[in-house]
């Protein structure tokens, strides 16, 4: 039940989206462009060419392709690149919920927080992002400077997860 | 640890957040200098409920004012602060 | 068969025996020395509660003193010695100090304070080396620590037959149920008092509570409860001094319940009389543990002494086992229900305990005023029952006074916790009357607190009980006073003439049980204790093996000395070629900010004290920032990338501030304005490239003209795209590369390759360090101290004169244009070097009137300059003063110039 195995994603191109007026009109501008909606806070929206994950009121991480998220904002807000800063971290097996209680205080384990959820969080010191792909998959967005250090206590914690 | 009621995120653990400052120590932008030294060194300071403003720095990013008992801790309010966001 | 060893000798256990039955399994009586009077001592209980029988477990780093041997179990090889005894256990020097017990009363450390120091200097010595448990482990610890979160609707802590039903009806009701047990089995009392509840109940129990989904910790301790029903839990995954199956010794839980139940029994009270510390004087609920869940009998004769039933049960218990009941003395006037077959003395109250060789041999007991006395081995003591509330208390709750018990049950809470089974119903006693003999009437064993120290500190106006708890320490050992509290507060009440509730309680606080440093570190034990923050170009300084020099959490190549070099010398070095020639650094860690929309000038204008609108699309400038009071408190550059766009950058160590002061200002103060400010501090990687050839080297690098001092272009190198800033830190023509942190490598690559083709070099923290001072930069935590206003930098005629920045108001406060503040300085040595950090005297022996904020010398030519705070300096160039550090030894005379010893024109900025 405890296993996980943890890797690196390769850098991809990932931006804030953020709204800073008229929310409602960009929502409509966007689900018309798009086809799917912006989603709500603590939830993921979109398919493998671009998802946008929602951690924050007014700012969504967008994974994939920008180009038409412009015209969508228009001058109601704006993009911003910020992939260089954040390493990817795909925590895959049953264990990645257990593993996400090491050093944390969120509750990963909830059968709340299920596919499509997203939770930014604090796990031993560092400052995480989470989104759950499937019961045996979850991603991390960590920190560039603290990737290593986090590596290592994940790698570490993950042989010992047995209560 | 305090368990917040993040108004975005629902209630986490106090770890993911900081304090800032109570709200009547906010020094509005078009302050005279005697207002603004008056809300930044004269506090209310209650013993019992008072207002104050938070941030979820590691969870959402969001600002929250916090009606908290400053001797049993309890919270009987916590509204969002910021831009106008969507549900 | 398990084999152990005590103080060197080799036994052997039974599988699922504690330390402290093991020892009794092999007939020692004798396990510790009491702390202050090396009293022999024995095993008095049969849990956590062990006020006398510590020892130290394990070896090296492993090593855990002050172990309870009641709360370790025994596993192969296992490795125990007893403590606070010297040359050993039986022979005690130390143990003349009990002699010479009236010197050592209650109070005595107070009292030898008010003494003259010679006095105090006298007694330490001896203290010092006779006083105390056992020794810290010198090695580091090898194993692993781990903190984990857990949540659920119901944490059950204690899995008695209570607790097990609960948690059980809480699981099958469908919630996330947590139980925790201290022990390593469940059911708690019902291990040695089965009745119709038996072994076979608690596993068929256990096996539904897990079948229901919930979650049962063994060898478990809820030892906090925090604020909004946190617990935490303290879990051994190997026992103390044991090789852990994986790595990882312990664990703390970080519980948060939606509901707790306590459930957490009641720990039996020793009674007061003479020589009651005696091994072989034992509670009677241990006693009967030992016989009925371990089968050792420590006793062949034994008097039994009560004031209530239950201790009719170990009676029982060791009748069956064989052994004879000699008396059972019980306090209570009248004969106890049915006939129990014993030889039973009512009114009948110990008075005094004698031994030979740390055995026990003899016990006298008033029993209706007469003194009878019983040859016997062993005496187990029932004085009553007091609820565990500690976890209670912590949660701040109330308590309510059970007269029948003698003892205070769980009240109200404010927290959603409730007690349930013994701890809320403790089992009625009756009140016995005081000891006769007090002196010898140990009621704290572990801190060796008697009746009479009680009665010392009230004869010497000790009225509280926070005070008598200090002045006789009585329940500050390591068992926080399970068995001596109650014991403490009934003399007192006695005293004062009042009932117990009257007479006031401590505090109860975290933990319950001791915790070992290590888990309380988790993680953090190992190394730091935080995460190191690494550059994104950190594999190519390493390679390079520089000298790191930790920046906050950052490390950051402080010089790269080749050849041996020193730290100085390669600092040095560096310098110079900036200076003559080119250099190239590492600047990632400057905080970032992308600030976007139709109002990021205007907003970027409330945050910075200097103008930002008239900038120019590819133009920057310096900026600082200040805090509300008109106080300097960062600076950096501003640029404008594009029409609605701009770079802010700021210090590195006030980089989570200047992020969090933006977020305030953005979210709570201007929600309306239409602003994006995006934290990139770790999205761009930053290269800086300095010195007299540096635009030769940037021209090779994009293939143009690179731009003018204070522009930015976008650019290309090795492909990548770019961020050109030209800006200088240095003195020289500078300017600094951003680039995605991912596809820095190979621009530094390029940028390093073509440095070192024109005899460049890489430089450090030191050098940059050189050529500011030298240049007269300021720096955010050095000049920059928060006590600096603009006016005192030199940099009030850059502040934006149509004011609306944060700490324009502040800083409209008359006293802060007043004469006598300290502004900044240069300084020159006449002799010597100039210590850092030392102090602005205009003589010897006169006050300060400012200090050195960083020192250097002249690169080129040599000679030792700094920057410093000077009160009124700006008008006092060319006066001679001493920089004066005491605490060092160091001085120099320095005179008083402009703080820019290089270039003061700034012409090699321009081309």
């Amino acid at each position: 039940m405890t296993e996980v195995t943890i890797t690196t994603l390769p850098a991809a191109p990932l931006h804030v989206f953020e709204i800073w007026n008229n929310a409602v009109a960009v929502a409509k501008r966007f689900k018309a462009a798009m086809g799917f909606a912006l989603p709500a806070t603590g939830r993921s929206g979109g398919n493998d060419a671009l998802r946008l994950i929602r951690f924050e009121p007014t700012v969504w991480l967008v994974e994939g392709d920008i180009s038409s998220l412009g015209d969508v904002l228009a001058e109601d807000g704006a993009l911003t690149a910020i992939s260089g800063g954040i390493v990817r971290i795909r925590l895959s097996g049953k264990g990645w919920r257990t593993l996400l209680m090491e050093g944390g205080v969120f509750d990963a384990e909830s059968p709340d927080f299920a596919a499509g959820c997203s939770a930014a969080t604090i796990i031993d010191h560092v400052n995480v992002r989470l989104h759950v792909i499937d019961e045996t998959t979850c991603d991390a967005y960590v920190p560039l400077s603290f990737s290593q250090g986090l590596l290592h206590f994940w790698r570490q914690a993950a042989g010992s997860l047995v209560e | 640890m305090m368990l917040i009621p993040c108004p975005h995120c629902g209630p986490r653990a106090q770890s993911e957040f900081i304090y800032e400052r109570t709200v009547d120590s906010v020094v509005p932008l078009d302050a005279t200098s005697q207002e603004a030294m008056a809300k930044l060194f004269t506090r209310n300071n209650p013993r019992g409920v008072d207002d104050e403003i938070w941030r979820h720095t590691y969870g959402c990013r969001a600002w929250m004012v916090l009606s908290r008992h400053r001797v049993t801790n309890e919270i009987s309010e916590c509204r969002a602060i910021g831009p106008e966001a969507l549900p | 068969m398990i084999n152990f060893s005590f103080d060197g000798k080799a036994y052997t256990a039974q599988v699922g025996d504690t330390l402290a039955a093991a020892l009794l399994r092999n007939g020692i009586g004798l396990v510790g020395r009491s702390f202050k009077y090396h009293r022999p001592r024995g095993i008095m209980t049969a849990g956590v509660e062990e006020p006398n029988a510590l020892v130290t477990v394990g070896e090296g780093g492993r090593a855990e003193p002050n172990t309870r041997a009641t709360d370790v179990f025994v596993y192969e090889g296992l490795v125990a010695r007893s403590q606070n005894r010297w040359p050993n256990l039986s022979f005690d020097i130390g143990s003349v100090l009990g002699l010479a017990a009236p010197a050592l009363s209650a109070g005595f450390y107070y009292k030898t304070f008010f003494g003259s120091a010679k006095k105090w200097m006298f007694y330490e010595y001896f203290i010092r080396k006779a006083a105390g448990l056992g020794n810290a482990p010198t090695q580091a610890d090898p194993d692993r620590f781990s903190h984990r979160a857990a949540f659920c609707d119901v944490l059950v802590v204690g899995a008695g037959p209570a607790g097990m039903q609960a948690a059980l009806e809480a699981a099958e009701s469908g919630k996330r149920v947590i139980l925790v047990e201290q022990d390593n089995i469940l059911g708690a009392s019902l291990i040695r008092d089965p009745q119709e509840l038996d072994a076979a109940w608690i596993e068929a129990t256990a096996a539904r509570i897990r079948a229901a989904g919930g979650r049962i910790l063994t060898r478990t301790t809820a030892s906090g409860y925090w604020e909004h029903d946190l617990v935490t839990l303290t879990q051994r995954l190997s026992e103390p001094g044991q090789t852990p199956d994986n790595g990882v010794a312990q664990r703390l839980w970080h519980v948060r319940a939606g509901q707790v139940i306590l459930a957490s029994g009641s720990i039996e009270r020793p009674m007061a009389f003479a020589h009651n510390d005696r091994p072989g004087v034992m509670l009677s609920q241990a006693l009967r543990s030992y016989v009925r869940r371990f089968g050792v009998v420590p006793g062949k004769r034994v008097v039994i002494a009560t004031n209530n039933d239950d201790a009719y049960k170990t009676a029982q218990a060791m009748k069956d086992a064989g052994a004879q009941i000699v008396a059972v003395l019980d306090a209570r006037p009248a004969p106890a229900g049915a006939n129990s077959g014993h030889r039973v003395y009512n009114n009948a109250i110990p008075l005094s305990t004698k031994g030979a060789r740390h055995c026990l041999k003899n016990v006298s007991a008033s029993v209706d005023g007469q003194t009878l006395e019983w040859d016997a081995d062993l005496l187990a003591v029932s004085g009553g029952f007091t609820p565990v509330v500690h976890l209670h208390m912590q949660a701040g709750g109330t308590l309510d006074w059970n007269a029948d018990a003698q003892a205070f049950v769980p009240a109200s809470s404010r927290q959603n916790v409730t007690t349930i089974g013994g701890a809320a119903e403790p089992q009625p006693i009756f009140k016995m009357a005081s000891a006769a003999k007090p002196k010898k009437s140990f009621i704290d064993f572990q801190n060796d607190v008697t009746l009479a120290d009680v009665d010392l500190a009230w004869a010497e106006g000790y009225r509280s009980v926070e005070h008598l708890k200090r002045y006789t320490t009585l329940g500050m050992a390591t068992d926080q006073g399970k068995l001596s509290n109650m014991a403490a507060l009934g003399r007192l009440a006695e005293k004062q003439g009042v009932a117990i509730p009257e007479a006031g309680l401590t505090t109860f606080r975290p933990p319950y049980t001791p915790v070992t440093m290590g888990l309380l570190a988790g993680a953090g034990a190992k190394d730091a204790g935080a995460h190191v923050r690494r550059l994104a170009l950190y594999d190519l300084h390493a390679a390079k093996n520089p000298i790191w020099q930790p920046l906050g959490y950052w490390f950051r190549p402080r010089a790269y000395p080749t050849g041996g070099e020193t730290l100085a010398q390669a600092a040095l070095r560096e310098a110079k070629a900036v200076r003559n020639n080119v250099g190239i650094t590492d600047v990632s860690t400057l905080a970032k900010f992308e600030v976007s929309g139709p109002d990021a000038a205007a907003f970027l204008e409330i945050i910075c004290a200097t103008t930002v609108s008239k900038l120019a699309v590819g133009r920057g400038r310096y900026t600082f920032m200040l805090r509300e009071d008109g106080f300097v408190f960062d600076d950096g550059t501003v640029w404008r990338l594009d029409e609605n766009r701009y770079l802010l950058t700021s210090s590195t160590g006030g980089a989570d501030r200047m992020a969090t002061h933006i977020s305030y200002v953005r979210q709570y103060l201007c929600p309306h304005l239409r602003v994006s400010a995006v934290n990139v501090q770790e999205h761009y990687a930053g290269i800086a490239i300095a010195g007299p050839t540096a635009k030769a080297v940037l021209t090779t690098l994009i293939g143009e003209e690179p731009p003018r001092h204070m522009s930015t272009v976008p650019a290309v190198i090795a492909g990548v795209p770019v961020i050109i800033l030209a800006a200088s830190y240095s003195g020289e023509r500078a300017f600094e590369i951003y680039i995605t942190a991912s596809d820095a490598a190979t621009v530094w690559a390029a940028c390093e390759a073509e440095v070192m083709k024109v005899g460049g070099a890489l430089y450090g923290l030191e050098a940059m360090e050189f050529l500011r001072i030298e240049k007269g930069h300021l720096v955010v935590g050095g000049e920059v101290d928060g006590r600096m206003t603009p006016h005192d930098l030199a940099l009030d005629k850059m502040l934006n004169k149509a004011g609306g920045f944060i700490g324009a108001s502040g800083l409209a406060r008359p006293a802060l244009a007043e004469a006598g503040r300290r502004q900044l300085v240069g300084l020159e040595a006449l002799d010597g070097d100039i210590p850092e950090g030392s102090m602005l005297i205009p003589s010897e022996g006169a006050s300060p009137q400012g200090h050195v904020s960083a020192g250097a010398f002249r690169i080129i030519e040599g000679g030792s300059v700094a920057l410093g705070q000077l009160v009124d300096g700006f008008s006092r160039h060319g006066e001679i003063l001493i920089a004066s550090s005491p605490t060092r030894g160091q001085k120099a005379r320095v005179r008083v110039v402009a703080p820019h010893f290089y270039d003061p024109a700034g012409e090699r900025y321009r081309d």
